[in-house]
């Protein structure tokens, strides 16, 4: 006889808020934890030094495109001058230790490329403000860089150690 | 800075008012001695211990790392009673905050020392009209002396997160962030009787009648189920005993009722008086009589719910007491496995062939209802008793507080299952192919050609493997192992018709001495012996019997949970071997398609067929492969880290092995990493050939996670939907220190390749 499960709780149900449950895919999770949480650690590297700063960000609703904004005199826009692979962390902590098992946290892995004055600033920056008002005049001054990150791959971790990955494919 | 917490409140201060600090048991208890009625003098230990108890400990964060491991739903009771197990040893092995003990220890000083206490849990919420967790959290009595009573107190606090507790909560839709546990602390009285009593007829609901039970002593008892009381059935308008039963007791003749009429009429006024006080019809325990008569505790009669949803009373059969175990004993071990034992041999030895058509339809009847039947005991018997060895579990670690919550584990090793006898059985055929090439070569050869006949499997292919040195003896011997231990059904298939898929194992087996694949057991596991010492010292010589009886009864119910799966599988292949004589015969006359699969799905038409010659040909309906229940996984998303429970510790990286159907078992090759549903007792002969164990199934006690303890082998169990996450050949990193299971190696040839 095949050994029975003592007791299948598999007919319960639960649903996370928003309707996006554990169930839901990848993009739907990571389209959520970006619009909820819309900061990032940009990850860069030059002459074998990682370095990681803290940015403001939005993205695509395909997911394949990240946006931020630096200051050009940064140590961030040096690094991504020499290197433009770039990663993104992303995640839901709100800083209490028990909360761990909750936590959700996206890398998302890229290139990252300067965005020049023209037409695709504009499309870019509207955004990136769209998401940050209060971010408009930051963007839009001579100092700043828009940069935007083309999204390789993501990784998805929950429940501390639980990995998924996933490719984004570009809806146009 | 605020006023000092009330850690601990005399029960003479407790009013209703207090229900939410203390609970709504002890709230009463308060409630009902300020109307006048007798109760056991103590005190409540608050929600407030708790919480500091909680906060100082910082267990909350390990509850959350225990029960958010995974979606709950997804977890099965199994694992569920191991989180409960490792909370409960972290809460044992926390000390209660200096305040509490201080305030508990002044609590108990204006009483004798060698008072008797009932330690029992009251949180606040806990009972009501339509739920109950009466039995569900922990109540201890006779406690005696303060480090005792403060060992108990954490017992209560951790039966917060029972296993029947956490799943009886998730079913009432109770968060368990919020529970709180209160305790109250009471001195007991030994009375020469002792009993429940219901305002109202719980059965029935009908308030013509209250009923009243009594036992001898103690009430724990009666409460327990145990012991079987006298009951009686009161009209309640006038006190009329409408019926009496006596309890079993040992007594010649029919035994005189424990109460008398003034006891009866006594308990009814009681039950009016705390019915009136409360608005409820209520539900008593109590213990004495006349003016030794005092109240234990009162609570609304849960009325249970109208679609028998309710799962309480499942919940509570997940932790059998000592005298359930007892009888199941008796019964499994005695009775029940050497009649099944016997049931097997007997089928086995019938001579299907020599049967008119008749006499095999009859003899297919025979053994569905056989497999039906024992499939029943199964359910009902040898499942409850397999909680002898989580009795064991608790009470080692109860006495011996070890830091390693599964070093009990230990203590099973070494014990004679009939799956060690096969294993071993396979081991021998191994060492006879050990050093002998041209017979290996041979048996390869003789693997490659399969059939579903042993017999004429032997005779074709077989004849080169004979003429070889030892090959003769060796095929003695494997024919012999095949009828003796591997007369089993794996899914519709009966192993002993596989020899080719065995001696493929046998073959792996024996390749596999010469290499160095784990198969010496673990040198760090402490030995059976050393573990028993180590728990016969703990509890002294008092209770040394007591610890015998236990340790016996959780290595008894262990052995016999492996061996009652492999008997029963032996009669599923009698029921198979039957139906497969019967296919033949019906073949043989062109009333079934030669090409027909017939499984145990067909033995309806196929007795039918036998019955009845003049019909024709017999069409059986297509079984089609049962779908998988899949998560809709997009395929651009790929799983790279798989988070199960650290069944057993190691680290090991290979490949991977899925084991779906018998075809597979014979795949299985030495060093590959068993990916399965679960380890089932039919198979763990592959075991020892594996670097590492992947099992959707998930618990401590299951045989994957013992075995590969034993051996040394990592692994993780308890991932949902792992075999459709893996496939054969996907490179995996099994850790079985922290339960994660890690697929392919870390590369970023994406990135690099979008740069160029």
């Amino acid at each position: 006889m095949n050994e029975p499960d003592e007791l299948d709780l598999s007919d319960r149900v639960m649903m996370g808020d928003g309707g996006v449950s554990e169930d839901s895919d990848l993009a739907t999770r990571i389209g959520r934890l970006v619009r909820e949480r819309p900061y990032g650690v940009l990850c860069t590297q030059s002459q074998s030094q990682p370095y990681g700063s803290l940015v403001a960000l939005a993205a695509t609703d395909d997911l394949t495109t990240f946006v931020f904004s630096t200051p050009i005199a940064t140590r961030k826009y040096r690094l991504l001058s020499e290197c433009d692979h770039v990663a993104l962390v992303i995640d839901s902590r709100s800083g209490a230790p028990a909360e761990l098992m909750q936590v959700e946290a996206v890398t998302a892995t890229g290139r990252a490329h300067v965005v020049p004055p023209g037409p695709d600033f504009e499309h870019w920056a509207g955004l990136l403000i769209a998401c940050h008002p209060h971010l408009a005049a930051f963007v839009r001054a001579e100092s700043s860089a828009l940069v935007r990150v083309e999204v390789v791959r993501y990784f998805h971790v929950c429940r501390f150690q639980e990995v998924r990955q996933w490719v984004p494919s570009r809806t146009t | 800075m605020g006023p000092q917490p009330n850690y601990v409140i005399p029960l003479a201060d407790v009013d209703g008012s207090h229900e939410p600090l203390v609970g709504g048991k002890s709230a009463r208890l308060g409630t009902l001695a300020d109307a006048g009625h007798p109760i056991a003098p103590g005190f409540c230990v608050t929600i407030r211990a708790y919480e500091l108890f909680l906060a100082e400990s910082r267990l909350e964060s390990l509850v959350r790392m225990e029960l958010d491991r995974k979606r709950f739903e997804d977890m099965r009771w199994e694992e569920i009673w191991d989180a409960a197990l490792r909370i409960r040893s972290a809460f044992l092995s926390h000390p209660v905050p200096a305040e509490v003990a201080v305030a508990v220890i002044e609590a108990l000083a204006p009483y004798p020392a060698d008072t008797a206490w009932a330690v029992r849990s009251s949180a606040p919420g806990e009972d009501s009209a339509n739920r109950s967790f009466a039995g569900l959290h922990e109540s201890y009595v006779g406690v005696v002396g303060r480090q005792a009573v403060i060992d108990a107190l954490r017992l209560v606090w951790a039966s917060l997160w029972s296993d029947a507790a956490m799943l009886y909560r998730q079913e009432l839709g109770l968060d368990p962030a919020r529970s709180r546990m209160a305790v109250l602390v009471q001195a007991m009285r030994t009375e020469e009787v002792s009993g429940v009593a219901f305002g109202c007829d719980p059965r029935k609901l009908s308030c013509e009648f209250a009923i009243v039970e009594a036992v001898p002593g103690l009430c724990s008892g009666l409460v327990d189920g145990q012991v079987d009381p006298d009951w009686w059935q009161l009209r309640r308008s006038d006190g009329t005993i409408v019926e009496w039963r006596p309890g079993s007791r040992d007594e010649v003749g029919t035994p005189s009722p424990l109460l008398q009429e003034q006891d009866l009429s006594h308990l009814l006024g009681v039950l009016i008086g705390v019915e009136s006080l409360f608005a409820w019809p209520p539900d008593i325990e109590w213990t004495g009589r006349a003016k030794r008569f005092t109240l234990l505790q009162a609570r609304p009669i849960t009325t249970l719910a109208p679609d028998g949803k309710d799962k309480r009373g499942w919940y509570l059969t997940l932790r059998p007491g000592m005298a359930r175990l007892r009888k199941l004993r008796t019964r499994v071990a005695e009775e029940l496995i050497p009649a099944l034992e016997a049931e097997g041999i007997r089928l086995a030895a019938e001579d299907l062939e020599a049967r008119t058509n008749e006499q095999l339809a009859e003899a297919i009847e025979e053994r569905l209802a056989s497999v039906k039947r024992w499939t029943k005991t199964y359910w009902d018997e040898f499942i409850p008793f397999a909680h002898g060895v989580r009795r064991l579990a608790v009470y080692y670690n109860d006495a011996v507080r070890p830091e390693d919550p599964y070093e009990f584990v230990g203590l099973l090793q070494g014990e004679d299952l009939l799956a060690t006898q096969r294993n071993a059985a396979l081991q021998s055929l191994a060492g006879r192919l050990r050093h002998n090439t041209p017979l290996c070569d041979a048996i390869e050869k003789a693997c490659g050609s399969t059939s579903t006949d042993a017999m004429n499997w032997q005779q074709d292919v077989l004849a080169a493997v004979r003429s070889l040195m030892g090959g003769e003896s060796f095929l003695t011997e494997f024919r012999r192992t095949l009828e003796s231990v591997l007369d089993l059904a794996y899914g519709n298939t009966r192993l002993s018709d596989r020899p080719d898929l065995i001696l493929r194992t046998v073959l792996e087996m024996a390749r596999s001495i010469d290499q160095d694949v784990r198969r010496t057991t673990k040198s760090g596991i402490q030995t059976a012996e050393t573990l028993t010492q180590r728990l016969l010292a703990a509890v002294g010589p008092e209770r040394r019997e007591e610890a015998l009886e236990t340790l016996e009864i959780g290595k008894l119910s262990w052995r016999l949970r492996d061996n009652d799966n492999l008997l029963l599988a032996r009669v599923e292949s009698q029921l198979i071997r039957a139906i497969d004589v019967a296919a033949r015969r019906l073949k043989s006359t062109d009333r079934l398609a030669p090409g027909a699969k017939v499984t145990d799905k067909a033995a309806g038409p196929i007795i039918a067929g036998l019955r009845d010659r003049t019909a024709g040909e017999i069409v059986l309906l297509e079984e089609t492969e049962t779908e998988r229940v899949t998560k809709s996984v997009c395929p651009d998303e790929t799983p790279r880290q798989l988070i199960g429970q650290p069944a057993a510790p190691g680290l090991e990286t290979g490949t991977v092995r899925c084991i779906r159907s018998s075809e597979d078992l014979g795949r299985f090759q030495a060093g590959e990493v068993l990916v399965c549903d679960a380890i089932q007792p039919m198979m763990t002969h592959l075991v020892p050939l594996a670097s590492a164990i992947v099992e959707r199934r998930g618990g401590m006690l299951i045989h994957g996670a013992i075995i590969a303890r034993e051996l040394g082998i990592p692994c993780v169990n308890g991932i949902p939907n792992v075999v459709d996450a893996l496939k054969d050949a996907d490179l995996v990193t099994v850790d079985g220190y922290l339960g994660i299971v890690t697929i392919g190696l870390p590369e970023f040839d994406l990135e690099l390749a979008e740069t160029r």
